[in-house]
């Protein structure tokens, strides 16, 4: 039996006082894990977003706010533009793109990326594509659901993150088929609920529609939709010449879409501009805030905590005065002592920070699912070893004080009531 | 000219109470012979436990020298006092003289721990502990835990692991205190038996006067002042002179 040994037998025997300790440091240790996987997870989610739409403006009717998806949410940043009952005339996408084009060439003369850099020569912008939507509320199979009238080749080309989960896009990228008017492509959610999948059918406006692909969830508003041509959903919604949305998509690494956004909503009356970027950085600024808030909420309550674990520790040292003064008596030196006692904090830290990590992992998703964040939660092995030095390192910061104090007294102070003067 | 085993010369130990300074040891000279059998006898508050605390590297002394085999102990530091401790001095108290957490055999072998991690001659440390334990009758109660044992019991189990080092000298204090006149006259046997036997040097603080028949040496202290070779102590101890 060495020191280890005799440290967790001590332990084994105490549970009591032992798992106080460990049940704060616990409590510690889920906490700023939780809030470092949830933050984490957001920010990584925005910027996954940011890398998927960033280069993304949507054009809707001024004055009209988003049906669904308005409230912050990583998961939903490409959703807040469904906008019901108000309509943008398609005449006036050519001066909106005009203005759109001169903004980004502008802008990009601003930053000097069109002129012309030694060994490169002048970057060309392709120019953009602008992908209408037209959205109606309607019944579809009993269902009350939003039917989008799009061109569904401008519309691949500018959600390029889509993926069919079956069956097969109505037209191409080489636009070697083309879309037929009574085809239909359903989003993830409402395929499931439904029971579709590509070759079924559904029926709009007493209009039968073949299914002819089924999205892949996107954790949009997209999940919920119909898709059909934009010609037919004008013509049985009664629409002709008249969009609800334009989006379009930047061909121009790092485009200045904000700028062009901005002198949108400047220089076009009627109209709300607005770049996915820019919803973008303000989620990541908001979790950010949220983050950092949290944070000094949490990092107050461990301060507390931290005195509360001290105070457990040094209270179940100092019930330990006697024990002491038996090890020095038969011969356990200073630092001997000062092993035993930090090996078994050390023992408490590590299973204080195990338990807190899985704690914090489970606190993480409730805590995702109560603020209603939407981020998908990663978590990585790195969350494990802080969550694990953390433990360790407030069980044997605790400690070492009263540790330090206890193996230097003197050994007839610790048997006071036995030995007398 | 080689000195006594035990050597201690005007030896003073002051505490400071507040304000108050209590000098509890008075210039103490004091020879004990290797295997002597010496019982220090005195009131509550003479000096006798502060004296033998001294002796044993427990308390550091104000003034004077303890040689052990002419070593001044107290000129050590607190890792070369540990050592001394552990490998020349078997210690018994009265009470708390086990660790609660750890069972019979576990407690014996702590000094053991300490001395060597408790890493050396595993097998040959047991079986000594429990050869120990059967000659006094206790090795039923090797895995038993210091709350599952009587008082005596549990002294016994304390006088096992102060001979585990092996070490010269046995101290005690109050071994016999709290235990019923049959337990303590069983207890006062096994340090005649270590005494005799082990050839030990047993060094005993007690109130108990049935120690000063089976002690070679009987030591009085009063009010900090060490009376040797008392012909009559039970008179000095009742206030005589």
């Amino acid at each position: 039996m060495g020191i280890l040994k005799v440290a967790l037998i001590e332990l084994i025997r105490r549970p009591g006082r032992n798992g106080l300790i460990v049940l704060a440091i616990v409590i510690a240790v889920a906490l700023l894990t939780s809030l470092s996987i949830v933050s984490d997870s957001a920010n990584t989610t925005i910027l996954e977003v940011i890398t998927r739409t960033g280069h993304t403006l949507t054009v809707r009717p001024a004055g009209v706010s988003g049906n669904k998806g308005d409230n912050v949410s990583p998961g939903t940043v490409s959703s807040s533009d469904v906008v019901l009952g108000q309509y943008i005339p398609e005449s006036a996408v050519p001066h909106i793109a005009k203005i759109y084009d001169e903004a980004i060439k502008t802008g990009w003369e601003k930053k000097g990326g069109l002129v012309s850099r030694p060994g490169i020569g002048e970057i060309s912008i392709q120019p953009p594509t602008w992908a209408p939507r037209l959205y109606e509320k309607t019944d579809v199979d009993g269902i009350q659901t939003i039917v989008a009238g799009v061109d569904f080749y401008k519309e691949y080309f500018v959600r390029f993150w889509w993926d069919l989960s079956s069956g097969t896009w109505p037209e191409d990228s080489n636009r070697l088929r083309k879309a037929r008017e009574d085809e239909a492509v359903l989003g993830g959610t409402f395929a499931s609920v439904k029971g579709l999948t590509a070759g079924s059918s559904v029926t709009v406006k007493n209009k039968k529609f073949n299914v002819v692909g089924v999205l892949q969830e996107t954790n949009s508003a997209d999940d919920y939709m119909v898709f059909i041509p934009l010609g037919t959903a004008q013509k049985i919604f009664n629409k002709e010449g008249f969009v609800s949305l334009l989006s379009v998509r930047a061909m121009c690494p790092k485009c200045p879409v904000g700028d062009a956004m901005v002198e949108l909503n400047k220089k076009v009356t009627g109209i709300t501009s607005v770049s996915q970027l820019n919803i973008a950085e303000v989620q990541f600024e908001f979790f950010n805030m949220l983050y950092k808030f949290l944070l000094s909420i949490v990092l107050a309550t461990l301060a507390v905590g931290f005195f509360s674990i001290f105070n457990t520790v040094t209270g179940a040292l100092y019930s330990r005065v006697k024990e002491i003064g038996l090890l020095k008596s038969v011969g356990a030196s200073r630092f001997q002592l000062l092993r035993l006692f930090l090996y078994q904090h050390l023992i408490l830290g590590l299973l204080g920070g195990s338990v807190g990590f899985l704690a914090g992992v489970g606190m993480a998703y409730i805590l995702n699912s109560l603020l209603d964040i939407g981020a998908i939660i990663r978590i990585s092995t790195q969350y494990f070893w802080i969550a694990l030095s953390l433990g360790v390192v407030c069980s044997l910061v605790a400690i070492f004080y009263p540790a330090y104090k206890l193996s230097r007294i003197k050994i007839t102070e610790t048997f006071r009531t036995q030995w007398e003067v | 000219m080689m000195g006594s085993f035990i050597e201690v010369r005007d030896l003073t130990k002051i505490y400071h109470v507040g304000e108050q300074h209590v000098e509890a040891l008075k210039g103490i000279n004091l020879d004990i012979e290797e295997s002597d059998f010496a019982v220090f006898m005195g009131h509550s508050g003479s000096g006798k436990t502060t004296l033998v605390s001294v002796i044993g590297g427990l308390t550091k002394p104000t003034g004077g020298t303890v040689r052990i085999e002419g070593v001044d102990i107290w000129s050590h530091d607190d890792k070369a006092i540990s050592k001394f401790r552990n490998k020349k001095i078997g210690f018994c108290f009265q009470s708390f003289s086990l660790l609660p957490s750890l069972d019979v055999m576990n407690n014996i072998v702590m000094p053991l721990i300490f001395a060597n991690g408790g890493k050396k001659d595993r097998d040959k440390i047991r079986e000594k502990a429990v050869s120990m334990l059967r000659e006094l009758d206790m090795v039923e109660k090797v895995a038993a835990f210091p709350s599952e044992l009587s008082g005596g019991e549990q002294r016994r189990v304390a006088i096992v692991r102060a001979l585990m080092n092996d070490p010269d000298i046995i101290l005690a204090d109050e071994p016999t205190g709290e235990l019923d006149i049959r337990t303590e006259q069983e207890v006062i046997e096994i340090f005649r038996h270590i005494n005799e036997e082990y050839k030990k040097t047993v060094i005993v603080v007690s109130h108990t006067l049935a120690w000063i028949e089976k002690a070679k040496k009987v030591f009085v202290m009063k009010d900090g002042v060490l009376y040797e070779n008392v012909a009559d102590p039970v008179t000095l101890l009742m206030g005589g002179c």
